[in-house]
C-alpha cells in the first residue's frame, strides 16, 4: 500500500475532488490516493477490494463529460504524481510514459528528437495522457493524423483484480484481440492505466496556415467539404461563427475579420511541394465559393492565428460567466445544415450560443452560454443540448467526438445505440471489471450496473490512515 | 441508414446465423487456416456484400462484409480514393478485418486497426448489433470496433462496416537496395512503407510529385534504387518481438511501423501473459458463451 | 480552530471560476504536489466550501491557502479572467483578523518604518559576521554593513527605493540610478516617508496595514513625475494601488507607476555605447512572476538586456521560482521544491548568470548557489559611462 502522506482522507481534500470540468456538481471522494508507481496502485485496489469500494482514477480533472466525477465516495486514485517520461525511443518514434504525464510535457520532451505526441486537445496544456487514453481524445490536428487510440501501441493496466496486464505492444503489434484498441475511450471503468507506449509522429518539415473569411455560414461549410471532397486531407480545419470571431477580436486582437460571418482555419504540412500545393488548392476552392484568403506570413503570423482559435474560452467567459460546451459529430456533408439548426435551437430557448470547432472531421463544439444564477436558465440549457444532440443523430451523427460519455451523454445513449448494442457494450466492459468496481455510474444508461456500489458499506474515516 | 434500423440484407444474414449450431462466415478463403481449422461440423454463412452507400465529400464507405476488397478499390479509385485494407484478390472486406493483417503501405497510410468506424455483426444470439459510429470521429461508448479488427469472428459475424478512406496518391515509387531500415525510416520524413528482409530494404514513397522526387534522392543517397515491388509476404505473421526476443528464422521480412513480421514456416510463440490470456478467456465467455462462432479458431494463435 | 466564517469574498468574484484547471499547469505549488488542494482550482473551490456551504476552516484549508505563493501565474492563463489575487487576498485578511497573534502581523509592521529596519538590518549583518545566524537556512543574504548614501540628481522621473531592498541590496537602486542617469534623466528620491509598499502586508491579509503604507508612500512622491520602481513585487502593489486604496487620486498615482525597464526600452538610444561587453557570458532570464503575471510587463527585461549581453529566455513559461516575497521562509520545503523546476529550466539554457528584476528572486535563487544580478547591474557594468 502507499506511504500515508499519500493517503487523504480530510472532508476538504475529498471535496475539492468531488468533481472535473464538467458541470456537474455533487460528486464526493472516499479516500484519495496518489500511487507513485504500478505496484502502489494495485496497492489501492486491493486496498478498494477489501473495503468493498469502487475505483475511480483521476488525472488532471478537466473531463468536460463528467467522467472522474466520484459517485458513491469510490476510492479515488489520482495519478498525478505519475508524471514521468519512463523511456523515448526516437528510432522506433514511440515512448513510455506515465499516466499523469502532461500531454503538452510529452511533446516538449520530445521535440529534441524532432518528434511529437499527434492528439492536441484544446487542454493539452494541462490534461494528463492518462486521461487521453481515457476518453480517446481528440484535439485540431487529429484530422489527419487520427485520435488517441491511433497513438497508443500498448497500456499497462491495473484490472480490478489487482493484476497488472500490458496491452498490445510497444512495436505495434502482439497477437490477440486489441485489447489495447478495446480499452482505449473506456473512460476508467476497464482498470486504471499506469503506463503508455505512445507513438511520436515527427514533425513537418513545411506548415502552410490559411484563414479563409465568408459572408456566410453556409459557404464556409461548403469549402470545408469541397476541400474534403477535391482529395486534401489538411492537418487541421477549424471553423468560427461570428459570435465568436468578434469576442475574440476584442479579446486577443488576432486579425480576424469581424464583419465575416464564418472564419476557417485551414493548415497544411508535410513535405514543402505538397503543402505549396495544396495550400493553393484550398485557396483557389475557397475564393470559388466567395470567400477571402489570408496566408500566414510567417510563425509569428502562424502562432497568432492559432492563439485567436484557442483563445475562444477566453473570450467567451468575458461574455458570460458560464458556458456548456457540446460535443457531436455529423458527417461533413451535413454541416451547414445542422449549424442552421443550432442557430435555430438557441434562439427558441432564448440562450446564446458560439460556434468554434473542428470542422474538418465533423465535430461541432457549439458553446451555449449563461448565467447559472438566472433563475430558471439551467432547464433551458439542458433542453437546447438535447435538442442539439437529438439534430446531430438525425442526420446520421454521433453523441461524441473527443469529450467521451461520462455522466453527461450517458442517459442519451439509448439514442444512438439498441439495447443488443448496449448489452454488448456492457459485455465487454464485464469482461475487463467483472464486478463492475471501476468508475462504476458512467457510459452505461442501464441501473442495474450501479446496484452493487449503491450498496457498497461506508469505511469509517481512519482506516485509510 | 439511420440510427436504429437494419437493411433487409442483414436481416436475413442474421436469421441464416440463427442463435443455435456452430456457425463460421465465409469469404474468399483466402486466410482460411488462420489461427486454427474450422471443424467439419461448422455451418457457414456467407456475409451481404455490395456497396450500400458512399458519399465522397464524406470520405466514408458503408459496404457488405461479403463485398470483395478488390471491387471496394474500384469503387474507391474511380472517386480518387482508398481505404487502408490490403487489396488481396478474392479476399472480402470482412475478412480482412477480422484476419486482421496491415496493408504494406501501413506505415504511411495508418494501421488496419483504425479503418473500421462502424461494424453491424450478428451475435451469437442471432440478433443484430451495431458497435461504433458513421463518422469519421466518435467516442460514444465502447470502442468494440478494434476488438473486431482481428478477432476472426469469434466475438461476432460481421456483416458491414462503415469504413474510412482518403485521397489516393497522385505519385508513387518503389526502391530498394541494401541500405540500413532504422536509417530509412529516421531519415525519410513520410515513407508510406519499409520492408527488410534482414539484407535488403525496400521503401515506398508517394505523395506530391516533388516530394517523392526529393525523398527519392534522398533514399537513393542512402544506397536505394527505383524497384517495381516488394516480394510477395510470407505466409505466416510473427511479432516484431519475437524476432527481437532472439528466435531464428531462415527468411522473413519485417514490416515497419505494424509490429510484425512475416515467415514462410509456422511456429509455436512463447507462452502469453496469463492476465492477457484470461482477458481473453472472459471476453470470449461474455460475446459467445456457447463457443458457435467460428469454433475452433483462437486469435491468439492467429499467425 | 474551526467554526463558520465568512470569508467576505466578492460572490461574483467567487463565481467566476468554472473549474476548467487551465490554471492548474501554471501554479508552482501544484507543478510540485500535484493535488487538487495546492492549486487555483482547488482553492477557489475551498474558499466556496468555506464562504458558501458553510465549512470548516480548518488546518487543511488554512494549508490550503498558506501554502499559495500568490504568484498569481494562474491568472494570465485563466479563461475566465477570475481575479484570484483578489480572491486570496480576501482570505488571507478574513483569516489575518482571526489570527491576531500570527508573528507575521507584527514583523510586517517593521518594514514600515525604516530607521527601525535599518536598525535591525545592520544588527543583523554584524550577527552575521559573527556566525550566529544561519542565514542560509532561513533564506537571508549577506547583510552589508555599510551602504551608500544615495543622492538625488534633477526631477524627470521617481526612484521608489522600498524597505527590505534598500536596507540590504542598496547598491542595486544605485546601478538603476546610474543607468537611468546615463539616459540623461534626473532621479527624484522619496524621504523618509516612503518605506514599504505594502505588498508583504497585503499578502498576509493585512490590509489596512497595506492601505495605510500606500496612503504613505503615495504622499512620498508627489507631483506627475514617473515612478519608476526596480523591484517587480513593488512595482506590482504600486501599480495596484488605485484598487487597494480605492480613490482617483490612488487611481492616477497608479498609473504613473512603470517597472523601469519599461521605462527604459523605448530610451536605449539615450543611453551611451558598450564599454565592456561585460562578459561573452549567456544571461537567463528569469521574469519575476510580479512582473510578468501581475504588471504583465516582462518583455522590457530581455528588450533592454539583449543590447548588453547574450539573452536566453526560460523554457517554463514564467513559472514561479518559490520565492514569493516572505514564503520561502514561511514555506521552506514547498519553495525549494518549486525552486528545483526553476534550477532545471536555468540549467537548460546553459547560461552562467541569471537576471532578476526581483530581489525576493534574487535572495532565493542565490541561495541555491546560482549567480543572480538585477538586469541593471549587468547593463551598468557594461555601458561606457564616460562615453
Amino acid at each position: 500500500m502507499l506511504p500515508t502522506d499519500r493517503i487523504r482522507s480530510a472532508s476538504l481534500e475529498r471535496s475539492l475532488l468531488g468533481r472535473d470540468a464538467s458541470i456537474f456538481e455533487g460528486g464526493r471522494a472516499g479516500p484519495v490516493c496518489f500511487p507513485v508507481s504500478t505496484e502502489e496502485v494495485q496497492g489501492c485496489v486491493d486496498a478498494a477490494r477489501r473495503h468493498n469500494r469502487a475505483v475511480v482514477p483521476r488525472g488532471a480533472g478537466t473531463g468536460l463529460a463528467g467522467g472522474a466525477v466520484p459517485l458513491e465516495e469510490p476510492l479515488v486514485v489520482v495519478t498525478t504524481k505519475m508524471n514521468r517520461l519512463l523511456s523515448v525511443d526516437a528510432d522506433r518514434r514511440m515512448a513510455w510514459v506515465q499516466p499523469g504525464m502532461i500531454n503538452l510535457d510529452l511533446s516538449r520532451a520530445t521535440a529534441p528528437y524532432g518528434l511529437h505526441f499527434a492528439p492536441d486537445p484544446s487542454s493539452q496544456q494541462v490534461c494528463s495522457l492518462g486521461g487521453n487514453v481515457g476518453t480517446n481524445a481528440g484535439g485540431p490536428h487529429c484530422l489527419a493524423h487520427g485520435v488517441t487510440s491511433a497513438h497508443v501501441l500498448a497500456v499497462e493496466v491495473v484490472l480490478t483484480s489487482g493484476e497488472a496486464v500490458v496491452l498490445g505492444e510497444s512495436d505495434g503489434w502482439a497477437p490477440g484481440l486489441d485489447l489495447r484498441g478495446a480499452y482505449v475511450g473506456s473512460e476508467g471503468m476497464m482498470g486504471i492505466t499506469t503506463a503508455i507506449a505512445v507513438r511520436l509522429t515527427p514533425d513537418p518539415p513545411a506548415v502552410q496556415t490559411l484563414l479563409l473569411a465568408f459572408d456566410s455560414v453556409d459557404s464556409a461549410a461548403q469549402t470545408v467539404s469541397a476541400v474534403i471532397a477535391d482529395g486534401i486531407v489538411p492537418a487541421a480545419i477549424e471553423m468560427m461563427d461570428n459570435n465568436i470571431i468578434r469576442a475574440v477580436e476584442e479579446f486577443v486582437g488576432a486579425g480576424f475579420p469581424t464583419d465575416a460571418a464564418a472564419v476557417v482555419i485551414v493548415e497544411v504540412d508535410g513535405l514543402p511541394g505538397g503543402v505549396a500545393a495544396e495550400a493553393d488548392r484550398v485557396a483557389e476552392l475557397a475564393l470559388g465559393l466567395g470567400g477571402s484568403v489570408r496566408r500566414a506570413a510567417d510563425d509569428n503570423e502562424r502562432a497568432l492565428l492559432w492563439k485567436g482559435r484557442k483563445s475562444a474560452f477566453g473570450a467567451i467567459a468575458r461574455i458570460k460567466p458560464n458556458y456548456y460546451l457540446h460535443d457531436t459529430v455529423v458527417p461533413r456533408t451535413r454541416l451547414a445544415e445542422v449549424m442552421k439548426q443550432v442557430y435555430e435551437i438557441v434562439e427558441e430557448h432564448e440562450l446564446q450560443v458560439m460556434n468554434v470547432f473542428h470542422a474538418g472531421d465533423g465535430n461541432l463544439h457549439p458553446m451555449l452560454l449563461f448565467d447559472r444564477r438566472e433563475p430558471g436558465i439551467m432547464p433551458r440549457v439542458h433542453a437546447a443540448g438535447a435538442a442539439i444532440i437529438e439534430a446531430s443523430l438525425a442526420v446520421g451523427g454521433v453523441l461524441s467526438g473527443e469529450h467521451g460519455i461520462g455522466m453527461e451523454k450517458r442517459d442519451f445513449m439509448p439514442l444512438m445505440f439498441s439495447e443488443a448494442d448496449l448489452d454488448a457494450q456492457a459485455r465487454l466492459r464485464r469482461a475487463f471489471d467483472p464486478e463492475e468496481m471501476a468508475n462504476p455510474g458512467k457510459v452505461l444508461p442501464t441501473g442495474a450496473s450501479c446496484a452493487d456500489v449503491n450498496a457498497l458499506d461506508k469505511v469509517p474515516e481512519g482506516v485509510w490512515g | 441508414m439511420p440510427n436504429g434500423e437494419t437493411g433487409a440484407a442483414l436481416e436475413s444474414f442474421a436469421a441464416e446465423v440463427g442463435s443455435d449450431g456452430p456457425v463460421a462466415v465465409v469469404g474468399g478463403r483466402t486466410h482460411w487456416e488462420v489461427g486454427g481449422p474450422c471443424p467439419d461440423d461448422t455451418r457457414l454463412v456467407r456475409a451481404p456484400s455490395g456497396v450500400r452507400s458512399f458519399d465522397p465529400a464524406d470520405m466514408t464507405i458503408r459496404v457488405g462484409a461479403g463485398t470483395l476488397v478488390e471491387e471496394l478499390d474500384a469503387v474507391l479509385a474511380e472517386a480518387g480514393q482508398r481505404a487502408n485494407l490490403p487489396i488481396v484478390p478474392e479476399a472480402t472486406v470482412g475478412g480482412v478485418l477480422v484476419v486482421g493483417r496491415d496493408d504494406v503501405h501501413a506505415l504511411g497510410r495508418g494501421r488496419l486497426r483504425d479503418v473500421l468506424l462502424e461494424a453491424v455483426y450478428v451475435a451469437e444470439d442471432g440478433r443484430l448489433v451495431k458497435v461504433g459510429g458513421p463518422t469519421v470521429k466518435n467516442v460514444s461508448g465502447f470502442d468494440l470496433c478494434r476488438l473486431l479488427v482481428g478477432s476472426l469472428g469469434t466475438l461476432g459475424l460481421v456483416g458491414e462496416v462503415i469504413l474510412r478512406t482518403w485521397p489516393r496518391p497522385a505519385v508513387q515509387q518503389w526502391l530498394s537496395g541494401p541500405c540500413d531500415p532504422a536509417v530509412l525510416r529516421r531519415e525519410l520524413y513520410w515513407p508510406s512503407s519499409i520492408l527488410w528482409d534482414g539484407q535488403t530494404s525496400w521503401v515506398h514513397l508517394e505523395g506530391h510529385e516533388s516530394d517523392v522526387e526529393s525523398e527519392a534522392e534522398l533514399a537513393r543517397s542512402l544506397g536505394c534504387n527505383p524497384t517495381d515491388g516488394p516480394p510477395s509476404l510470407p505466409a505466416h505473421r510473427v511479432p516484431t518481438a519475437a524476432l527481437e526476443a532472439g528466435r531464428l528464422f531462415d527468411s522473413y521480412l519485417v514490416q515497419f511501423g505494424t509490429g510484425s513480421a512475416y515467415v514462410h514456416e509456422p511456429f509455436p510463440l512463447p507462452e502469453p501473459d496469463p492476465a492477457v490470456v484470461a482477458l481473453h478467456r472472459r471476453l470470449k465467455a461474455e460475446f459467445d458463451p456457447r463457443g458457435r462462432l467460428n469454433p475452433g479458431r483462437d486469435p491468439l494463435a492467429a499467425l | 480552530m474551526s467554526a463558520k466564517v465568512s470569508l467576505g469574498i466578492d460572490p461574483e468574484e467567487l463565481a467566476s471560476c468554472v473549474s476548467c484547471g487551465l490554471c492548474l499547469p501554471h501554479c508552482p505549488t501544484f507543478r510540485v504536489t500535484g493535488e487538487e488542494w495546492a492549486s487555483p482550482r482547488g482553492r477557489i473551490s475551498a474558499m466556496r466550501e468555506v464562504q458558501d456551504h458553510g465549512a470548516a476552516v480548518d488546518a487543511a484549508f488554512l494549508s490550503s491557502m498558506d501554502t499559495c505563493v500568490q504568484c498569481r501565474g494562474c491568472e494570465p492563463a485563466c479563461p475566465s479572467g477570475v481575479p484570484f489575487g483578489s480572491l486570496m487576498e480576501a482570505t488571507q485578511a478574513s483569516l489575518a483578523r482571526r489570527r491576531w497573534g500570527d508573528w507575521r502581523r507584527w514583523g510586517f509592521r517593521v518594514l514600515g518604518h525604516r530607521w527601525l529596519l535599518s536598525l535591525l538590518s545592520r544588527t543583523l549583518a554584524i550577527v552575521q559576521r559573527m556566525r550566529l545566524v544561519p542565514s542560509k537556512r532561513l533564506g537571508l543574504p549577506l547583510i552589508p554593513l555599510a551602504q551608500e548614501r544615495l543622492r538625488a540628481s534633477g526631477d524627470d522621473v521617481w526612484l521608489f527605493t522600498g524597505c527590505v531592498m534598500d536596507a540590504w541590496q542598496r547598491s542595486t537602486h544605485a546601478a538603476v540610478k546610474r543607468v537611468v542617469e546615463a539616459t540623461g534623466a534626473g532621479i527624484s528620491l522619496p524621504g523618509a516617508g516612503a518605506g514599504c509598499c505594502g505588498a508583504l502586508s497585503l499578502h498576509a491579509g493585512l490590509e489596512n496595514h497595506a492601505r495605510a503604507l500606500a496612503i504613505r508612500t503615495m504622499g512620498a512622491l508627489e507631483g506627475s513625475a514617473p515612478i519608476l520602481v526596480d523591484s517587480a513585487g513593488c512595482g506590482a502593489a504600486l501599480k495596484e494601488y488605485g484598487e487597494l486604496v480605492g480613490t482617483p487620486e490612488a487611481a492616477a498615482f497608479s498609473r504613473r507607476v512603470m517597472d523601469v525597464h519599461e521605462w527604459l526600452a523605448p530610451r536605449l538610444e539615450e543611453l551611451p555605447g558598450v564599454a565592456v561587453r561585460s562578459s561573452d557570458a549567456v544571461v537567463a532570464v528569469h521574469d519575476p512572476c510580479h512582473l510578468r503575471h501581475v504588471q504583465r510587463a516582462h518583455h522590457p527585461v530581455a528588450e533592454v538586456l539583449a543590447r548588453f549581453a547574450t539573452v536566453v529566455a526560460l523554457d517554463d513559461e514564467g513559472l514561479c521560482c518559490g520565492a514569493g516575497g516572505a514564503y520561502a521562509a514561511m514555506q521552506p520545503e514547498l519553495a525549494s521544491s518549486i525552486r528545483e523546476r526553476k534550477l532545471e529550466a536555468i540549467e537548460r539554457t546553459g547560461a552562467q548568470i541569471v537576471a532578476s528584476a526581483n530581489p525576493g528572486c534574487t535572495i532565493h535563487l542565490a541561495n541555491a548557489g546560482v549567480v543572480v544580478r538585477h538586469p541593471l547591474e549587468i547593463v551598468d557594468e557594461a555601458i561606457d559611462h564616460d562615453g
